[in-house]
């Protein structure tokens, strides 16, 4: 390598050596030959090893490697069932495959996103981000305050070159020529004055390198939304039945998958009423009972006084109010009984969301709890729901999803609920029967309407009527809009380092051997010429220098291209 | 010259990008969970130093049995609010208890009020006629009165949870799940200490 003193060093060939050095520099730090050099051999010392670990991460190949493993990392997350996003299917899972599904459970393949492996390959990827566009940085901004190189001695021997001869002085000559040249936005390096020989640089296409940064920063960006998203953002899920108003607070919300930075006070305290819920239902053909159309009709206020507004929630159709969406994520039936206790007494009165067993005819579980006026005097009763129901053969049976002919099944229980007990961890889809006994062998049907005299002067249950119900998932992500945005940039970078070219142009101007005039060269030279085009624009270029000329005799030589 | 220059930008963005990520990692494994202004202290136990207890809001609201109740209207009273439901066992459970202090500290100028949520009256009020519930509650089943202390920087994030006010109207404290008697009446202590 040869040491450069720019201020004596005298003409020579190392002036080509340079015009293309300097590329190389950086070449280093293009994307696509980051790294190549850092995978020599590690360094004996300590220091060493951590420098050949830092190179190595933050080289271009760690970090693609790293991406095809965050997107390899993503896979079992969308063929697996989440914990996330479908607790029930991942306790399905744990029943048909009851070898297979701890171990998935170990390599946390139930809960992907927040697994400790997927944590390190975002974090290594970060680093590695970070580590490759904070040098390029400074690189960019020392490149942007260099000059272009000094002119070779040899144009001819570049890639690209013409030549004219020209009536003007060499001086004047290159004068004309970096006029135009900076007519043209290049950034020019002209010779010194008082010099024997007469040289202009020229080099455009910085845009290439800032495309390039634009693409890693905003790849960074969308890396820090999706952080962001996951340590501010929360997913929670409400089931709320036909009239039922609920406010957005922890408390009421039926489960929460806060952010690690999300605290009970930061949920936005919106109130939403279920008015309406409609679901339409295919009535005849190879499809029938398949769902056509899926309404909620609500009613929101972003605040407890505000403006109350009115939506229908679809699928793919949220609700958007105070920055969260609100998704339709499941329906179901809610039969309303009232029960009545041996003293006469109503002690049970509410519509009772039944949770579907079986997604296509909606035949539905569900308990009743009703707690009595004395101990061992509760009721309590395992309910099947059908919307539509028939008797087969004795058994009762769905035909259809609608609640066309609505009934229940119910199996009654008196004794203790026991729900007295402040670690009873039962929910209220689950019936304790273990200080219970049942009070008839046979379950009993009931249409809307009808009740049920429960034996022994225990009281009884009227199957009231039917409501439905619907599942709503309230998410808040603040990084998805950042992580939009950064995509777009990163695309707009990746564009504009793919089609802008740093390309260099020399004009070097000689005396002629005649006497009066000169002998004009221009030299081209680009690095990657990735989307092509060059090779015209030069010529183009060395045709304009050469006509900026006050023609009188100048002989203009055709330009040979790619000489 | 050049190589000893870009050795400093190696190292300082390694330090950077060390500490960047190191915070990153620290926050992930952090859990963050930080009550607004009150010292929090074990078995959820929120309490709020004296200077800056937070307004409780004006809430009015029904009844379970239909009259209207107006939480201004305890002003120069203590009040001792209890978010419950008749479907969750842990307020069950220590309804006794709170019946039991209301007894006591009635003569006292503490009153106890309940705020029914997720509920129906009709098994509210049957549960509170087997517990013998004396002090009414509100009949709140959109959790509308939790969302107004939460909007006022009281997060009642748990059902149940026992609010106590002072006669000022401000938030003493607050007990997230089943209160115990023995911290009930150091809430009830405290708001008398102004």
């Amino acid at each position: 390598m040869t040491v450069h003193t720019p201020q004596s060093q005298p003409e020579s060939v190392a002036g080509e050596d340079e015009a293309t050095e300097s590329f190389g520099s950086t070449q280093e730090a293009s994307p696509a030959d980051r790294g190549t050099s850092g995978t020599g051999a590690p360094p004996e010392a300590g220091a060493g090893w951590l420098r050949w670990g830092w190179r190595q991460l933050t080289s271009m190949r760690t970090a693609l490697i790293l991406l095809f493993l965050l997107a390899l990392g993503s896979i079992p997350g969308s063929i697996l069932p989440q914990q996330g996003a479908d607790p029930a299917s991942v306790q399905q899972y744990y029943t048909s495959h009851p070898e297979l599904a701890p171990w998935l459970n170990r390599l946390g393949l139930f809960n992907v996103f927040a697994a400790p492996w997927f944590a390190a390959i975002y974090l290594l990827l970060f680093a590695s981000l970070v580590g490759c566009v904070v040098p390029r940085t400074f690189k960019l901004v020392g490149s942007a305050r260099t000059p272009p190189p000094r002119a070779p001695r040899n144009l001819a021997r570049l890639p690209h070159s013409s030549s004219y001869s020209s009536a003007l002085s060499p001086a004047a000559a290159v004068d004309g020529a970096a006029a135009v040249l900076g007519g043209q936005r290049f950034r020019l390096r002209r010779s010194a004055g008082d010099a024997p020989d007469h040289w202009v640089s020229a080099e455009k296409g910085y845009l290439r390198e800032v495309g390039n940064l634009l693409f890693h920063l905003s790849l960074l960006g969308v890396l820090l939304s999706i952080a962001a998203g996951g340590l501010f953002g929360y997913k929670a899920d409400k089931l709320l039945v036909q009239g039922q108003t609920f406010a957005d607070t922890a408390s009421a919300l039926d489960e929460i998958h806060p952010g690690r930075l999300v605290s009970d006070s930061d949920f936005a305290p919106f109130t939403l009423t279920l008015n309406n819920f409609t679901a339409t239902y295919i009535e005849s053909g190879a499809s029938r009972g398949q769902p056509s159309d899926f309404d909620a009709d609500v009613t929101y206020a972003s605040s407890p006084g505000a403006k109350p507004g009115n939506y229908h929630i679809r699928i793919n159709d949220p609700l958007s109010v105070d920055s969260l969406k609100v998704y339709l994520i499941g329906h179901g039936y809610a039969p309303e009984f009232k029960v009545t206790g041996a003293n006469g007494q109503v002690t049970y009165d509410a519509a009772t969301p039944f949770i579907p067993a079986n997604t296509s005819t909606f035949m539905s579980d569900g308990v009743v709890k009703a707690a009595g006026a004395t101990a061992g005097t509760d009721l309590g009763f395992m309910g099947v729901f059908v919307p539509t129901a028939i008797s087969a053969g004795g058994t009762l049976e769905s035909i259809f999803p609608a609640a066309d002919a609505p009934a229940v099944s119910l199996i009654g229980y008196s004794g203790n609920l026991g729900e007295d007990s402040p670690v009873a961890d039962q929910t209220v889809y689950q019936l304790d029967t273990s200080g219970m006994t049942e009070l008839s062998g046979s379950p009993q049907l009931l249409t809307p309407g009808q009740t049920w005299k429960l034996p022994g002067g225990k009281g009884s249950i009227t199957f009231v009527g039917v409501k439905q119900w619907a599942s709503l998932a309230i998410t808040y992500d603040p990084g998805q809009v950042p992580a939009l945005i950064c995509g777009i940039l990163a695309l707009a970078g990746l564009l504009l380092s793919f089609f802008v070219r740093r390309r260099r142009v020399f004009v070097r101007a000689v005396p002629a051997a005649a006497g009066t005039g000169s002998v004009v060269i221009v030299g081209g030279l680009t690095r990657s010429d990735a989307s092509g085009g060059f090779e015209e624009e030069f010529t183009e270029l060395a045709a304009e220098i050469a006509a900026a000329e006050p023609s009188d005799n100048g002989q203009t030589d055709q330009p040979k291209p790619g000489a | 010259m050049f190589r000893a220059k870009r050795r400093t930008v190696v190292t300082v963005t390694a330090v950077v990008a060390v500490l960047l990520v190191g915070a990153l990692t620290v926050t992930l494994l952090t859990q963050g969970k930080d009550s607004a202004s009150g010292s929090t202290t074990s078995d959820g136990v929120v309490e709020y130093q004296a200077v800056q207890r937070p307004l409780a809001p004006n809430v009015t609201g029904t009844s379970l049995t239909g009259s209207t109740i107006k939480l201004s209207s305890y002003r120069g009273k203590t009040v001792v609010l209890n978010f419950w439901g008749s479907w969750c066992p842990p307020c069950r459970a220590e309804a006794p208890t709170l019946q039991v202090l209301n007894e006591q500290y009635s003569s006292k100028g503490v009153a106890f009020l309940g705020d029914d949520v997720g509920d129906t009256p009709t098994n509210a009020l049957a549960f509170i006629h087997s517990a013998s519930i004396t002090y009414p509650s509100l009949n709140d089943n959109g959790y509308l009165v939790v969302a107004d202390f939460s909007d006022a920087g009281v997060a009642v994030s748990d059902t149940p949870t026992t609010v106590v006010i002072d006669k000022t109207g401000h938030v003493v404290g607050m007990v997230l799940g089943g209160a115990s008697y023995g911290q009930l009446t150091t809430l009830i202590k405290d708001a008398a200490v102004n």
